[in-house]
């Protein structure tokens, strides 16, 4: 069986944020179909969908770009933290909340019609988080690095794909009776104190975690080393998940879309009846089954995501790799829990640390540790398959 | 190279058949209901999904 997979675990080439940049044949006679076939997209959601879709779209290339040219990997950063002490991803992670919140939080406090992405801390939250840092390690992405890895064309990702769907569905199915558990009402910090000071205390949390990670590592941050990637990639995703923001009134998200799709082809194939369903009974995700998915903000953006990476892929090449029928069977089980722990967290990487921190919810604040802790199984389990 | 593109081909083919097929499942848009191109500033309140939504 074969797979490919991107560079193995590699500091020096991390650290250089060596990509393969050299001209490769082909590349222009791969992008211009793709650049026609997202316009011609833009050009009939335009039309027959409606504007904010299409900008949506053009908004989602934005960020598929960023995460792919720049590989920002929420999950590589956070391994090789653990593995290696190294910390440029996650400084680059740590930049991208502070910069997105300095865009994100005035603009909840100024506009009524911006929402934040207000999750309930609950016994799901901790739990969902948790399982989602192990899995993420084992399928070596997130929700948008496994996003980003199918665009570029890396096998093991673009087959969890689907099964992330399907556990991202089945997750909010259930997410009703892991409530039951015990929830409390989310908390928005720019709702509770306003947008300078939840803002300040974002921004000092931030720095806490920084110096956290600084001596961690051993090593003072030097600017001068940092591999730009990090900076620019940070950035890029900062000003696209703002205009997100800006354009949809709600951050950027990645699981909904794909929780969607999976209930859309069920309730197609008469296997699943939404009005059973707590969640999927809800007026407004009964509205969202029933309409087309280009009409679905995250839906629309996930597609965007995936051609954004396509437009990278002709300049990464994947490595061809050898997969063993154990380690597809552990990346597709951890691709189904990547989905599944996702709803039950309120969000991955994006929906809920990226979007949650940087709007002011306190459940980003606690999926992070739990998702951290799960990492450190992760990483583990990862050596152990040999993945 | 061959089956890179080979691979990319046939997740694209399949993306693209799901959506044409759930555009041709679903009801049909109502382009006199089309939300605000810019929803910040517009007055309306949003209603779309997120994951970070307990229902």
């Amino acid at each position: 069986m074969t797979s490919a997979a991107l560079p193995p675990l590699d500091p020096s080439a991390a650290s250089a944020g060596a990509a393969p940049t050299g001209k490769r044949p082909g590349v222009t006679a791969q992008r211009v179909p793709l650049a026609l076939a997202v316009l011609a997209l833009f050009g009939w959601l335009l039309w027959s969908v409606s504007a904010r879709q299409a900008l949506l779209l053009l908004v989602g290339v934005g960020l598929g770009w960023g995460l792919a040219a720049a590989r920002f990997g929420f999950t590589t950063g956070w391994r090789h933290l653990v593995e290696l002490r190294e910390p440029d991803g996650v400084y680059g992670q740590l930049l991208l909340l502070a910069v997105l919140a300095a865009l994100s939080m005035p603009m909840l406090a100024f506009f009524p019609e911006t929402t934040a992405a207000l999750g309930p801390p609950s016994f799901s939250l901790l739990i969902g988080a948790f399982v989602f840092g192990i899995a993420m390690q084992i399928t070596d992405g997130c929700g948008s690095g496994t996003l980003y890895k199918a665009g570029l064309g890396v096998p093991l990702n673009m087959a969890i794909l689907p099964v992330f769907t399907v556990g991202s569905f089945m997750g909010s199915v259930h997410l009703n009776n892991w409530l039951a558990l015990g929830a409390t009402e989310p908390v928005g910090l720019v709702t509770l104190w306003g947008w300078v000071p939840a803002l300040a205390a974002t921004l000092a949390a931030l720095a806490l975690v920084a110096v956290a990670v600084r001596r961690w590592c051993g090593r003072p941050f030097s600017f001068a080393t940092w591999p730009r990637r990090w900076l620019w990639g940070a950035l890029v995703l900062a000003l696209f998940a703002a205009l997100n923001l800006f354009i949809a009134a709600q951050p950027w998200g990645v699981v909904y879309g794909f929780g969607l799709w999976a209930a859309k082809a069920a309730t197609a194939a008469g296997l699943f009846d939404p009005a059973q369903n707590a969640f999927w009974s809800d007026p407004g995700h009964a509205e969202r089954l029933h309409q087309t998915l280009l009409l679905d903000v995250t839906s629309i953006t996930n597609i965007g995501i995936l051609a954004g990476a396509l437009w990278v892929a002709p300049k990464r090449p994947q490595e061809a790799r050898q997969l063993t029928g154990t380690q597809w069977a552990v990346g597709l089980v951890a691709g189904f829990l990547l989905g599944y722990s996702s709803r039950l967290a309120f969000g991955c990487n994006v929906g809920a640390m990226v979007s949650g921190i940087s709007t002011g919810s306190i459940h980003g604040w606690i999926w992070v540790p739990m998702a951290f802790a799960g990492t450190l199984i992760g990483v583990r389990l990862r050596r152990r398959f040999g993945l | 190279m061959r089956s890179t593109l080979l691979r990319r081909a046939i997740f694209w083919g399949a993306l693209v058949a799901f959506i044409a097929w759930d555009y041709g499942h679903s009801a049909p848009v109502n382009l006199r209901l089309e939300p605000p191109m810019i929803a910040a500033g517009s007055g309306q309140a949003t209603h779309g999904g997120h994951c970070s939504m307990p229902k």
